[in-house]
């Protein structure tokens, strides 16, 4: 298809196209790659979609991004067409209805979206999960998780202040993907945990706010190495019903592995764990008032009550004022084991893992795993 | 001379409904409130029904509340609302 047969804007060199993307508001504020008919009809070739198919569909505004608008959208991240099957699929999992992508998409939490990619294709695009994952200076990385954000803000139309009221945002909007250092993990590779066969590929998607290192260097029992772990996950600032995602670095990773813990153990201690006496939430004023009228924040709150949800208080105040016994009821982070997804990144060296919390004060939404197609 | 793509859908034809007529009166008429599902939505949409009722003397209201704020409403919500309702007021109240 001849280029003026899309619509666009002609301009005359490099340095034109480069600040017409700009004038359009068409970037993230960094520059983008000048999408060709050339190069995006390259991308799509990278993948096995036609170009009006859809990979993401968002009902609330409904809207339906083609592969062909998901090409434009990669070529201008800076990805290379090899790339383009993990953009794909990464739209199509945050593109799930259980996603609920308007959601973190708008939010005033800000939630960046994070794309954890497992199996065959992370060697074969050089996507990394080694030092500095989180970090600049991996091409694959830094432009898969950027075409994400370009779709939703060409697309989907979250520009910030607009659609997109994030309070603060953070710099993992720009780009938040990597792979996991299945090498360094103690257990089978997280794909393989969500369903997925060793030979498949497959992306996981989080609506993530921004990261807490965990620090821990004289730890070597898995209970005192994990104690940091619980105690960044109860921290008031995040603690909620909703999800977590930890990235073990191969240090810690090791304490781990030469222990035998399973992911299931370590997954269970860190929700028995991650918890905070109710009255300190009360203190703290995190408990707003319909959290007591709403079924599932009541049952969270009071989950490990004596007696159960059932006998929760009701009154005006009862979510402010501490009332005897609120020392003894623990309201822990998510509502079970299975809300802590656990993954390995980072380099050989160092005591540093990561705890990332959900987007939302509520359960936020669940982590959706695709199949990265060959 | 070189063409770039606009990469959003501004050309793409929004695939949206009718928006429906206004209602010729609001007196008696049976008022949809449609709440987000966030934390004060329905507690902002009873003021407005309050005003409404002092200046329009709207009639009956119906109360809907979505499941989750971040999902469209489900569809027989918006059937209960199409079928007893004149006009519907939505809202965000966080």
């Amino acid at each position: 298809m001849s280029d003026d047969q899309h619509p666009g804007i002609d301009v005359d060199d490099p340095w034109q196209a480069i600040e017409t993307c700009f004038a359009q508001d068409w970037t993230d504020g960094l520059p983008v790659v000048p999408p060709t008919a050339a190069l995006v009809e390259r991308m799509l070739a990278g993948g096995p979609w036609r170009a009006d198919e859809v990979l993401l569909h968002e009902p609330v505004r409904n809207r339906a991004v083609t592969a062909w608008h998901a090409a434009i959208n990669a070529v201008m991240a800076g990805c290379r067409p090899e790339y383009f099957p993990v953009v794909g699929a990464a739209l199509s999992a945050i593109g799930e209805p259980d996603f609920t992508l308007h959601g973190p998409a708008t939010s005033t939490g800000g939630a960046a979206l994070m794309v954890i990619v497992n199996g065959p294709v992370c060697e074969a695009i050089g996507l990394h999960g080694g030092g500095n994952l989180f970090g600049p200076g991996v091409r694959a990385n830094a432009t898969i998780g950027r075409a994400l954000r370009l779709v939703l803000l060409n697309c989907l139309g979250c520009h910030p202040g607009v659609l997109d009221q994030s309070t603060q945002g953070w710099a993992g909007k720009y780009t938040l993907c990597f792979a996991e250092h299945e090498a360094a993990s103690p257990w089978e590779p997280l794909h393989v945990s969500r369903g997925f066969r060793r030979t498949q590929s497959a992306v996981t998607v989080f609506a993530a706010e921004s990261g807490h290192n965990i620090l821990v260097h004289a730890a070597s029992e898995p209970e005192t190495l994990l104690t940091a772990f619980a105690d960044a996950m109860a921290g008031l600032g995040s603690l909620s019903p909703g999800r977590s995602v930890i990235v073990l670095s191969p240090e810690h990773a090791q304490h781990l592995t030469r222990a035998g813990w399973s992911r299931a153990r370590t997954q269970a201690w860190l929700y028995e764990h991650a918890r905070r006496p109710l009255a300190d939430l009360k203190r703290a004023g995190k408990i707003e008032a319909q959290f007591l009228l709403n079924a599932e924040t009541r049952r969270w709150l009071y989950a490990h009550a004596p007696g159960g949800a059932e006998t929760a208080p009701s009154g005006p105040d009862v979510h402010t004022r501490v009332r005897p016994g609120d020392t003894d009821v623990s309201v822990h982070r998510g509502l079970g084991p299975d809300d802590i997804l656990i993954c390995a990144g980072g380099g050989a060296a160092g005591g540093h893992s990561a705890f990332f919390p959900s987007w939302s004060r509520g359960r936020s939404v669940p982590f959706v795993s695709k199949e990265v197609p060959v | 001379m070189t063409r770039i793509l606009d990469p959003t859908l501004r050309a793409v034809p929004p695939r949206t409904a009718a928006r429906a007529s206004r209602p010729p009166r609001l007196a008696g008429a049976a008022l949809g409130l449609l709440a987000n599902g966030k934390t004060h939505g329905m507690v902002f949409l009873e003021r407005v029904a309050e005003y409404l009722r002092t200046r329009h003397d709207v009639g009956a209201l119906v109360r809907v509340t979505k499941a989750n704020p971040s999902a469209p409403a489900r569809s027989e919500d918006a059937a209960l609302l199409v079928a007893q309702c004149a006009a519907v007021v939505t809202a965000i109240g966080d």
